[in-house]
């Protein structure tokens, strides 16, 4: 969608409300690397944040993709064109993997290209619900190595940003992992993810359940898990762990969690070179999980 | 203030009923300033209040007026500094069996605070708070908590209530570890339910008034009127919503709080 046609029909949407389409990474890049540039970001707040609070507050026409629970919006599909549509036009060679484009068909393939890699609402659940907790997620990647990532929560405005040997950040203020070992005194996150028969409940209760009798602190859902994954670079739990999230949901988080001190790795185990297809933990969950 | 200053320092954990049932020096600390401070006020007020409580203060409701008090919601995700979720509640009971005043305020997160009275319903801030409409359990985004209670029986009725709401359909379950603050978000309209075997009479005190004066129901698991003291809540934004939760859910006994 042209950048014009756009941001008409946004002003048609949503008269009075002031709009400057830039981006608002936090990190600013210089130095050449493996023959790619890495692009310049200006810290700026975006107009897609402010669209995605105005829109909590309105009415909004749901859909469904792959089960009653897993929910879209045009919000959704605005937010995303917009972010793909600016990237774009800055760094035309640059690649994409975003939500709803790969709903609508498009390959999820992580090239050696940079590729931005994108979640336009993260909770969109939260979001039709008017559920405070929605976040949007960009994440970076070359030579199919992520390399910054930056996660907004719309209602609190913090902005969550990590880069390769950079450190991790929330509004300025470094993040630090928790370094707890025992399960005993942990406060885990998870989120229930989209599929709801009766077997994948079954699995996903019984995971809550082991972890619960192994004396977890507590077990937390709050429907976001790039805020989910931010709370844990921040300290403020000590795990995470999903089954059926996407790399647009893991891209950016990843990088901020270890840029704070902490692992991300797979359910599976030990962590494995490539992108971690699911989860991430502060410790050593795998043996207890159920896949 | 206190509890802003305490988020960022080391904390004295101890445990309550169970492993997952923590107090800290701040939940003592805090209560023990409010208290004070309303009983220079209301020399006559009578108090029940969560760490007065465990410490084996009784917990009867009588008709005089009564403070109930939980002084922070949400003890572990505090000592986790968890950010989001925590609150300080205080309400009055003015007459037996009718809340009078709910006062609640949000702190560590700079966010809203909500202050309805009676016939008035509305939020400081001028935000008027209300409650959204949906009657189907397959469009529901449902708050519950764990409670404190771990052994593996209450684990597994816990577990299987959550499984029959997400079996009708429902949007999402959340938890977020404060009750009071998952009242509040019901009364914003923010969520369509929210039920809870295990939590008190100091998390639901302030709460029910406000999610009643924002419209909506607050009533006991076995569908019948609220009972302050049972230790079990079911609230949503309507009525059948509200029954519709308690017919899925098995009951978890957690007695009285004014039989302990």
């Amino acid at each position: 969608m042209k950048k014009a046609k756009l941001l008409s029909r946004l002003r048609g949407r949503w008269p009075g409300t002031g709009w400057a389409v830039s981006l608002e990474e936090a990190a600013t890049v210089r130095s050449m690397k493996r023959g790619h540039r890495m692009p310049r970001a200006t810290p700026a707040y975006s107009l897609k944040f402010r669209i995605i609070r105005k829109a909590l507050t309105e009415e909004k026409r749901v859909s469904t993709k792959t089960s009653a629970a897993d929910l879209v919006t045009e919000t959704d599909h605005l937010v995303e064109d917009l972010i793909i549509s600016e990237l774009r036009t800055r760094f035309p060679s640059h690649r994409f993997i975003a939500e709803e484009s790969a709903a609508s068909g498009a390959k999820c393939v992580l090239t050696a290209s940079p590729t931005w890699i994108i979640d336009p609402i993260d909770g969109t659940c939260n979001f039709v619900h008017r559920f405070p907790t929605v976040a949007v997620s960009i994440g970076f990647a070359v030579n199919q190595e992520l390399e910054f990532g930056v996660i907004y929560h719309c209602t609190e405005e913090r902005l969550y940003t990590g880069r390769c040997g950079r450190g991790a950040f929330c509004n300025g203020q470094r993040l630090r992992a928790s370094k707890e070992t025992d399960l005993s005194k942990a406060l885990v996150l998870t989120e229930i993810g989209p599929k709801r028969d009766p077997a994948t409940l079954k699995l996903f209760l019984s995971n809550m359940e082991r972890l619960l009798h192994a004396k977890a602190h507590g077990v937390r859902v709050i429907g976001s898990s790039t805020l989910a994954l931010c709370h844990l670079a921040a300290g403020a739990a000590d795990a995470y762990y999903q089954f059926g999230l996407h790399c647009w949901d893991l891209a950016a988080a990843t990088v901020i969690i270890r840029e704070a001190g902490g692992i991300v790795m797979d359910t599976s185990g030990p962590i494995r070179t490539g992108e971690p297809e699911r989860t991430s933990g502060g410790w050593n969950v795998p043996e207890t999980l159920q896949h």
